[in-house]
């Protein structure tokens, strides 16, 4: 009994020493992890949507689209200048981030991939700007479909081997062309 | 004094964490898609390996026989907590590039292992050496593996291209039968180069 007792203090001890330093260290960098992190979307808003100065944020839940999760006005010289919608598609791999830029006047303004866990050297290459660059400047007048031969006005060119991913993103895309147009009307 | 350089260099080659103890196979199967990836997982399992190694080294006394395991693993899971955070919030471009590495150590068997086999039965410098030799020696072999299986998948090494762009890379090698190939042909490779010196 005694023994017990030893024993169930001293791991009482080391556990309350670790969640002690753990609080401590938490107290510390929890609002700069939160800073970072804002950071972190400000900059994927500001890489899809290059000439905004600000965004503010919109309800996306009366858009009708599943998959858009966040929606922004980008605001330029005090004008609405275009919108950024984020997308969670499913991939190959699980949920993948899409991070899309709109122009008032519909065009694609750039498309970005955030966090995903899609096959390595495969799915993976969706984050190249070789793929992600296709969709840049395309209209959002009509949906964008997937070929797996070459690229057009309303196609994108598949990643070799990764027609899932591919498709995916395009559907993220997709959603957020279908935001943007129940948002403006 | 040769003792402790010994300690050290133990760890690098002769007991490598891979290719002889064969420990953390589970990060260093999933990781090394790469060559960079392999070092950065190398390097955050050595930050961790060190620091876990110097604190269960001076609790050796304290800690009890019969709570060690549970005992080392809540030093080395605060260790890795507290990295994690630390990294996310002052500095961030590290941890966009180790952040996904950094939970996984949790339940890299190597850190277990050296605090089990050395750090709980030696002193606080030789467990330091320790930590240092195994870890850098891990860091190394991750980073071959990676090299290997970026070379032959992606036909580039650190993300420099390699070859033309003609050049067909054997994409296997980056998903994850590769890395039993791999790994198995660079253990076969080690073990013929030791016996053929005795």
């Amino acid at each position: 009994m005694k023994e017990i007792m030893n024993l169930g203090f001293k791991l009482l001890l080391i556990s309350l020493i670790a969640a002690l330093s753990l609080g401590y260290v938490n107290g510390i960098t929890a609002d700069k992890i939160a800073e970072q992190r804002a950071l972190a979307n400000e900059r994927a808003r500001k890489a899809v949507s290059p000439e905004a100065d600000s965004f503010n944020e919109i309800d996306v839940s009366e858009l009708n689209q599943d998959l858009v999760v966040e929606g922004f006005e980008a605001i330029s010289d005090d004008l609405v200048s275009g919108y950024v919608f984020k997308t969670i598609p499913k991939g190959y791999g699980g949920a993948l981030e899409v991070i899309v830029g709109i122009d008032n006047d519909g065009t694609i303004s750039g498309v970005r991939i955030g966090s995903h866990t899609e096959t390595p050297g495969l799915g993976a290459k969706a984050t190249d700007e070789s793929f992600y660059s296709q969709y840049k400047s395309m209209s959002a007048n009509q949906e964008i479909a997937v070929s797996k031969t070459e690229k057009s006005d309303t196609e994108i060119q598949a990643i070799s081997g990764a027609t899932i991913t591919s498709v995916a993103v395009t559907k993220g895309v997709n959603s957020a062309i279908k935001a943007f147009e129940a948002y403006v009307q | 004094m040769s003792n402790k350089v010994k300690i050290f260099t133990n760890g690098l080659y002769k007991e490598n964490a891979i290719f002889y103890q064969l420990l953390g196979m589970c990060p260093t199967l999933a990781v090394t898609t790469s060559a960079i990836n392999g070092l950065g997982m190398g390097l955050a399992t050595t930050a961790v390996l060190v620091l876990s190694n110097v604190v269960i080294s001076l609790l050796r006394n304290f800690i009890p026989n019969k709570i060690r395991i549970p005992s080392f693993i809540v030093v080395i899971a605060t260790f890795v907590t507290i990295i994690g955070m630390v990294m996310e919030g002052f500095l961030p471009v590290l941890y966009a590039n180790l952040g996904i590495f950094i939970p996984l150590i949790v339940v890299n068997c190597l850190i277990l292992g050296r605090a089990e086999s050395f750090a709980y039965g030696n002193g606080v410098f030789e467990s330091l050496l320790d930590g240092l030799g195994m870890g850098f020696g891990f860091a190394i072999a991750l980073t071959i593996l990676g090299s290997v299986r970026e070379i032959l998948g992606a036909g580039s090494i650190f993300g420099v291209s390699l070859f033309s762009a003609n050049f067909q890379p054997v994409l296997m090698m980056i998903l994850p039968p590769g890395a039993f190939l791999a790994l198995g042909i660079l253990m076969a490779i080690n073990n013929k180069y030791k016996s053929s010196r005795v």
